[in-house]
């Protein structure tokens, strides 16, 4: 698709909602105080792992565009501008140019340029820095500014999701801040202790340990956010963090377990309201021998008694015994969000009776006192490895025990910590394991996960060593569709072939169910990133209390004044 | 006395550098590494994850990284911490104080209370009191730190909540508050985990306290002083208590890592930000320089610790006072 953006248009509609802002800022107020359950990682985007540290990278710093709550990916449909205004894409496709927004600053007042566009693609693309992002930016070849208000993308290959690579996987960061820290020393520098983004909030200060604050940037280019002080409130304990919501010193609450729903109902000032999360659980079967990776593993290489087990399993009763009504039995490898995932997918029915009968057929058959299954003396017996630290996960291996007990099969579970679980994992050290796999708005990272590429690979994701190529060319075909409907019936025909093949036990999709204070008013809750429409959130005068009504920060981020540097 | 303490102080040195050897080879030894997490993301590929170990020299042998960090460490660097992304030196030097002020406010708090109800015991001994007070402190003695904390934690911040849910200081208003505001904010909430940490710590040295105490009350200066015509209260307090208050000296050194440990779980569910709330999540994390840095600050103040101790009691007990 060679889209054109026209500028005039853009700028108009940029230009009421510029109007619509300032309308209601005249409003504008409150604190949002979020209970989290830990520290940042680090304040720079291209580097940043932890959910905290994206929840306020993406307060701080702006996109280039923003992607649409419906999660489209395909071209520029659904996108929105933010540092860009407007785009324009070459005839074939293979380079896009984004024009800045003039009136877009750094919260240290230096003007946003497309070379802080270039250097933010080109630093995180250099293996020196060890950016986790650069494997998603594989298709962006280079960033050319051929004027300081346009950076033009070039990629190696068109495809449907250029778009997205280009926009959504990196906010974009001041040259002028990072330019002269080498890359191997920007974790250590004090620029990613107080960040200068150019998003609608402003940094003000981070104690380690205590609390994150950010400040409304009232002379934002976008204009001000409606609620003028963000705090992440900060304790390590999930009970700490629930009962400083429960008891009012918090107003967001971001997970809440089926257990603290009736005590969050107790209270008349607390909502809950839930969402569609791009996160799945399975109980993941390692298809090769653990012992000789050459052959395959002595019970999960046959297909047929995989999917027994998959038979065997009660998955909706499993959902409901660990979530109550906070998730819905897993489609498969991917999540209801997706627009491309038909929530009708054809699945492997529980039928315990005809589980056990294919047991039977496999030479399977109960043999001791305790109904447990062998064959030519070897117990239908495997360990199912979770981590400790989700008693979430520990919780579905306990029920899926159970489950599978019934059909004679004995399942010992074994608690990990998180960090030798993902070593026995890697090394391919397993027979089952609970995993969970938190994706992006791109479906196209089940080809890592699941597909034969990450499985030969000792670096690839696909830790249960699943292949078939057939799975492998649906997905390809779908990645590289450019129409909605045939990506949605190949991504299905995938899926289909790989619940078929049932590689695991697709376990559970939570709803994730957040608490907040009756006094904010929320607006979506993005399934990629809750936080996404926060600027939007607003606390009506006349509900305000005591701590909206602090004083607006004196903190500065900025470190220099305009005109200290030439660029 | 010099000599002594010049002997303690190596002592203490050598007995540093083993904890320090051993946590070290052990934690490196553990599966994993602290760049475990990257990998629970689909997108993220082996090869960031063999950056990132190249980047931080984790891809080096362990005697190499040992040898390393020895050197650092004669520089009087801990080194960085991988999941703060800070030094470590910036990381303990922040958690450190707040640790020792909870420590500190439990220890004198709890030597205060456990004597004071060791003495209400004796003055009552084989009353209903001293019954009551017995089963209060085996009570205390015998719960869970981790457990007792919840309970107070839900008790006094959540259904009566007279104190604020955890935390040094109120994050959402501390910054705007007046000077004097501010400390009042700190007092609040240290009060809390001082308090749960002062009513485990207490029961051990009531019992203790109780038991010097009866030990001393048959001696013959104490019958003297009854003949004397001294009351009760009197003997008590000016001849069985000095008597019976060397045993507890001892205490106060044994005490040390039993107040760390406690106060690492107190800590970590008040979300105290002291070094408690600092290891244990590096623990879990795999932040090898971090774990070290804990353990050597750690046992420092074990060993350090127990030599005061030890000099308290050759002050107190003049005996020892002329060696």
């Amino acid at each position: 698709m060679a889209a054109m953006r026209y500028a005039g248009l853009l700028c108009a509609l940029f230009a009421c909602g510029c109007v619509g802002t300032e309308s209601s800022a005249g409003n504008a107020g409150g604190t949002l105080a979020i209970s989290t359950g830990g520290d940042p990682d680090v304040l720079i985007p291209s580097l940043l792992q932890s959910v905290q540290a994206a929840q306020i990278a993406d307060m701080v710093y702006d996109r280039l565009a923003d992607i649409g709550d419906s999660l489209n990916i395909l071209n520029d449909k659904g996108f929105t501008p933010r540092l860009a205004d407007h785009w324009i894409w070459s005839a074939d496709s293979l380079s896009i140019a984004f024009h800045i927004n003039p009136n877009a600053k750094w919260h240290d007042g230096f003007p946003v340029r497309s070379s802080d566009v270039r250097f933010t693609i080109a630093s995180t693309k250099d293996s020196a820095l060890g950016s986790p992002a650069a494997p998603l930016l594989t298709n962006i070849d280079s960033v050319t500014t051929p004027d300081s208000a346009t950076a033009t993308y070039w990629f190696h290959a068109r495809s449907p999701q250029q778009f997205y690579d280009a926009v959504y996987q990196l906010p974009i960061m001041p040259e002028h801040v990072w330019k002269d820290i080498a890359l191997t020393g920007w974790r250590a520098s004090d620029a990613a202790k107080r960040p200068i983004g150019s998003g609608q909030y402003r940094f003000v200060r981070w104690i380690p340990g205590a609390a994150v604050e950010l400040a409304a940037d009232t002379a934002n280019y976008r204009g001000a956010p409606k609620i003028s002080r963000l705090i992440w409130s900060i304790a390590p304990d999930f009970n700490t963090a629930l009962t400083r919501f429960l008891s009012g010193e918090t107003d967001f609450f971001e997970q809440l377990r089926p257990e603290n729903i009736a005590e969050v109902r107790k209270h008349p000032e607390l909502r809950t309201r839930q969402y569609h999360a791009l996160l799945y659980l399975f109980a993941q079967f390692n298809l090769r021998d653990p012992a000789n990776r050459a052959r395959p593993h002595p019970i999960f290489g046959n297909r047929e008694l995989r999917r027994a087990l998959t038979m065997a399993t009660d998955r909706a009763t499993i959902v409901r015994s660990v979530y109550d009504t906070l998730a819905l039995p897993a489609l498969g490898p991917t999540v209801r969000a997706y627009p491309t995932t038909d929530p009708n997918l054809r699945q492997i029915p529980f039928d315990l009776p005809g589980a056990r009968k294919l047991l039977d057929s496999l030479g399977w058959r109960a043999a001791d006192t305790n109904g447990i299954r062998s064959r030519n003396g070897r117990p239908l017996q495997f360990t199912l490895s979770v981590p400790s630290t989700s008693k979430v996960r520990v919780r579905l291996a306990v029920v899926l025990q159970e489950e599978l007990r019934k059909a004679g099969v004995k399942v010992d579970v074994e608690q990990l910590d998180f960090p030798v679980l993902v070593e026995k994992e890697r090394k391919r050290a397993f027979d089952a394991a609970i995993g969970q796999w938190s994706t992006q708005p791109s479906p196209g990272a089940v080809r890592g996960s699941w597909g034969t590429a990450g499985s030969r690979t000792a670096s690839g994701n696909n830790y249960g060593s699943y292949e078939n190529p057939v799975f492998d060319a649906y997905v390809d075909s779908a990645l590289s569709s450019f129409d909605h409907v045939q990506r949605k019936a190949y991504f299905t025909k995938a899926y289909e072939t790989i619940i078929q093949d049932a590689p695991a036990i697709w376990l559970a999709e939570p709803i994730p169910t957040v608490g907040y204070h009756s006094r904010l008013q929320l607006v979506t809750l993005r399934p990629d990133a809750w936080w996404a429409h926060i600027p939007e959130w607003s606390i009506p005068a006349d509900k305000r209390i005591p701590r909206d009504k602090a004083p607006a920060s004196t903190a500065a981020s900025p470190a220099q004044t305009p005109g200290q540097k030439t660029q | 006395m010099l000599r002594y303490i010049a002997r303690r102080l190596a002592q203490a040195a050598v007995i540093v550098v083993i904890v320090a050897t051993i946590t070290f080879v052990l934690i490196h030894l553990a599966p994993g590494d602290p760049f475990s997490a990257v990998m629970d993301n689909p997108n993220v590929s082996e090869k960031v994850r063999e950056t990132l170990r190249a980047q931080y020299g984790l891809d080096r042998p362990v005697p190499e990284q040992f040898v390393k960090y020895v050197n650092s460490l004669a520089h009087g660097e801990l080194g960085w911490s991988f999941s703060h992304d800070r030094t470590v030196r910036e990381v303990l030097g922040r958690a450190l104080p707040n640790t020792l002020l909870l420590m500190g406010v439990a220890l004198v708090g709890s030597f205060s209370l456990g004597i004071l109800i060791a003495l209400i015991q004796v003055a009552r001994r084989g009353s209903i009191t001293d019954h009551a007070l017995s089963g209060l402190t085996l009570f205390f003695f015998s719960m869970p730190d981790f457990w007792f904390a919840i309970l107070a934690l839900l008790a006094f911040t959540y259904w009566v909540p007279i104190f604020p849910v955890g935390g040094a200081v109120d994050p959402v208003m501390h910054e705007y508050m007046g000077f004097g505001a501010r400390i009042l904010d700190r007092l609040r909430h240290l009060a809390l985990p001082a308090i749960a940490l002062t009513l485990l710590a207490s029961a051990s040295v009531a019992r203790y306290q109780r038991a010097a105490l009866l030990d001393v009350l048959p001696a013959d200066y104490i019958r003297t002083a009854r003949l004397k015509g001294l009351t009760e209260r009197e003997i008590l307090r000016r001849h069985a208590l000095r008597n019976a208050l060397l045993p507890i000296i001892s205490l106060i050194g044994l005490s040390f890592p039993a107040l760390l440990t406690g106060a690492f779980f107190i800590e970590k569910i008040f979300a105290w930000p002291g070094m408690g709330y600092a290891v244990v999540n590096a623990i879990a994390t795999r932040d090898y320089p971090l774990v070290v840095g804990g353990v050597i600050i750690g046992s420092i103040m074990v060993t350090v610790g127990s030599l005061l101790a030890d000099l308290l009691y050759a002050w107190a007990d003049p005996r020892l006072r002329s060696h």
